[in-house]
């Protein structure tokens, strides 16, 4: 069984919801316990959306193929209900929730895993959010912040890798999560999803991203290049460093030569 | 002479004017006086109808039938607390803490408790009708003259002439109650009408908490429920008033305040409406010294087809005074809010700091809210704002919230707390905090 696909997508075709425009053109990819890959690509090439797509964002529309996660339909589930099964995302653009306290979020996210009528232990909870803020040098006053509210880039960026740490995902989703970051930023966030990777291994990760500076900090398996709603190219790390030194451009004009 | 049943339908009709006369039957000349004369001024005042301006969104020809309506029938109440309803008693649990507590039941004070320490340094805490006889004197000055006088509109008016009881608080110059006075009033009856006042007077460098929780089944004919405020802070007095509305539907619940801060003084309201069919809140603080100080929060949370109508005006007289107000609400259903301010800045009023914010979060795509803030500033040296918003729960944040596995319906009443919560937070309350956030969590959980 370790050998099937914890992520496996087929064929997926997928446009904004109530519009005309397609951007998923038939997307195949497959992700493995333990594997870390990363999709890079263009500006509107799709990747962001394919991420919004696993996590169940409801402004798209799968049209064709399908999505197995840990041989389950993902697309039947609903997007709280594949969080509970083990998916998370980093947002790209974290929301603000005016007057709810990255504790109190927290708490009402992990009693909502627990059955009808189980309650939350609220001592073991503060325990664990504790250790957690201190895994990922954070101070505990943070918690105690309105999610998102008067956040600097970074600490949007922070508390989306906390959220991650205390909810101990099977595939995690990171949607541009070195955008808007400076170098020092960008370390911090990526020295704590390594360190979430190395506490959990068979945790896969799939990072969305434009720039290749974000895989010097965390190391992909298999890099995917996505160009105009399809996986244009899959290897292993060098791929990124070709970017680095070509950019999307070959890529752009053998879509046009086609 | 005693009054029958069918003398007293109807609160319109003549047969009100003996209602009115038979309320002035009682007590000394000065009040019988100011019975008959708020009687006169409500026959005199026509019916408020939409096209006054602070009347506009609430057409009282569709939401309230005064002919249908009876008077509260005194003598059917409970004197043994075990004789409570359920629900009076959960409230007066609740929270034990209190100084002082005063239960009302369809419109009459049945119990009284106040702190004997409290009573030996002077502090007064009784049935507003009990307060006629043995404190006239500060009764005439103060009841229906300054703060929420017949003059100042047809309900006020009505209220003066045929209130039933209520609560006078008088706490003596420099005594501070370290915990809220508290006061637990249920009305029971359909298609009835109830009048009650609450009288508070602090005197200098006194300093009180008052926490008003008015309750009621819910009726299948409507009940009117009309309650009026008059709070004074003399100098350097600190008042806090918390009124928590949790009454049944079917109910159309009148809340009249008005609150006179004088120097150096703070006068803090909190308006919380989350019962009744319709809310109907007039508020007026008046800051009457120089370093007075009102914070005015009021908070609601409408389900169904809840109406919640809230007037409040800041009126800035003395100059060197801060007025800080902040209404929110979250609407559910096809509920209807309106909130509706002004600052008013006095000439001369110098040096004024003012504030006024209105918040509504809608939930459904069938609640509506109207804001209408507004300024009138006669002085030049102020610092005043005023804001509104009017906003929806957005897919990106519902979506935010259920990725990380909140279902729909948590993920809702998660925002609203958070939503709802900011006011709160600037209530420095302990106890009250926690009471206003579980009526509103329970509120959420039927929701």
């Amino acid at each position: 069984m370790t050998d099937s696909p914890i992520l496996k997508i087929s064929g997926l075709r997928a446009k904004v919801a109530e519009e005309d425009l397609e951007i998923l053109k038939g997307v195949d990819l497959e992700l493995r316990a333990g594997e870390i890959h990363a999709i890079m690509g263009p500006n509107a090439s799709g990747k962001s959306t394919l991420a919004k797509i696993v996590a169940g964002h409801p402004g798209y529309e799968v049209t064709g193929g399908s999505i197995r996660y840990r041989d389950r339909d993902l697309l039947e589930l609903e997007p709280d209900e594949r969080s509970r099964a083990g998916v998370f995302m980093a947002f790209q653009y974290p929301v603000e929730i005016p007057g709810v306290s990255i504790a109190n979020f927290l708490r009402t996210a992990l009693q909502a895993r627990l059955d009808e009528g189980e309650e939350l232990d609220l001592f073991d909870f503060q325990d664990r959010l504790l250790e957690r803020m201190d895994l990922l040098d954070m101070e505990p006053a943070f918690a105690e912040r309105p999610v998102n509210e008067g956040f600097s880039g970074g600490e949007k960026k922070r508390n989306e890798i906390l959220q991650m740490a205390v909810l101990e995902p099977m595939l995690a989703l990171m949607d541009e999560t070195d955008s808007g970051l400076d170098i020092d930023a960008l370390q911090v966030v990526a020295s704590g999803v390594n360190k979430l990777k190395s506490e959990r291994p068979e945790m896969a990760v799939l990072l969305i991203t434009h720039y290749q500076r974000l895989l010097n900090f965390i190391r992909p398996d298999v890099v995917h290049v996505m160009v105009d709603g399809q996986i244009a190219r899959t290897g292993g790390p060098e791929v990124a460093l070709e970017l680095e030194a070509g950019g999307y451009a070959t890529y752009r004009e053998a879509e046009a030569a086609v | 002479m005693t009054i029958t049943a069918e003398m007293m339908e109807g609160v319109t009709t003549e047969l009100c004017r003996e209602a009115a006369e038979h309320a002035a039957s009682e007590g000394p000349d000065w009040l019988r006086a100011r019975r008959l004369e708020a009687w006169d001024l409500y026959e005199a005042t026509p019916m408020p109808t939409t096209k006054l301006e602070t009347w506009r969104y609430t057409d009282l020809e569709r939401k309230l039938d005064l002919d249908r309506l009876e008077l509260a029938d005194r003598e059917a109440v409970p004197f043994d607390t075990v004789d409570y309803p359920e629900a009076v008693r959960t409230a007066m649990n609740e929270d034990r803490r209190g100084t002082g507590h005063v239960v009302e039941i369809d419109g009459a004070v049945v119990h009284v408790d106040l702190d004997p320490e409290l009573a030996a340094l002077g502090v007064v805490l009784m049935s507003l009708r009990r307060a006629v006889d043995t404190h006239g004197e500060l009764l005439e000055r103060h009841l229906a003259t300054k703060a929420v006088p017949a003059s100042d509109g047809k309900f006020q008016a009505l209220n003066a002439a045929l209130w039933s009881d209520g609560v006078f608080l008088y706490v003596p110059r420099g005594v501070r109650l370290e915990h809220p006075v508290r006061v637990t009033r249920w009305a029971s009856a359909p298609g009835t009408a109830y009048f009650t006042r609450t009288l508070v007077l602090a005197d200098r460098e006194s300093q009180v908490s008052f926490v008003d929780e008015i309750l009621s089944p819910n009726f299948e004919s409507q009940t009117l429920h009309s309650s009026a405020v008059e709070m004074f802070a003399l100098d350097g007095a600190q008042v806090q008033y918390v009124s928590l509305q949790r009454m049944g539907r079917g109910v159309f619940h009148l809340s009249q305040q008005r609150t006179l801060a004088h120097r150096d003084s703070t006068l803090d309201t909190l308006n919380v409406n989350l019962g009744a069919s319709v809310a109907r809140l007039d508020l007026n603080a008046q800051l009457l010294g120089p370093g007075a100080n009102s914070d005015m929060m009021g908070l609601y949370f409408g389900d169904d087809d809840q109406h919640f109508d809230h007037s409040t005006s800041q009126d800035h007289i003395a100059p060197h005074a801060k007025s800080d107000l902040l209404y929110k609400g979250a609407l559910d259903g096809a509920s209807h809010a309106v909130f509706r301010g002004i600052i008013k800045v006095h000439p001369g009023a110098q040096r004024t700091d003012a504030y006024q914010t209105n918040r509504n979060l809608l939930l459904s795509g069938d609640a509506q809210a109207h804001s209408l803030p507004n300024l009138e500033i006669e002085a030049d040296d102020v610092r005043c704002s005023h804001g509104a918003t009017v906003g929806q729960l957005d897919e990106e944040s519902l979506f935010y919230l259920m990725s990380r596995g909140l279902g729909l319906e948590r993920a809702e009443r998660l925002v609203v707390q958070g939503f709802l919560g900011e006011v709160l937070s600037r209530l420095p309350l302990g106890g009250v905090v926690e009471k206003v956030s579980r009526a509103i969590e329970e509120k959420l959980g039927h929701a």
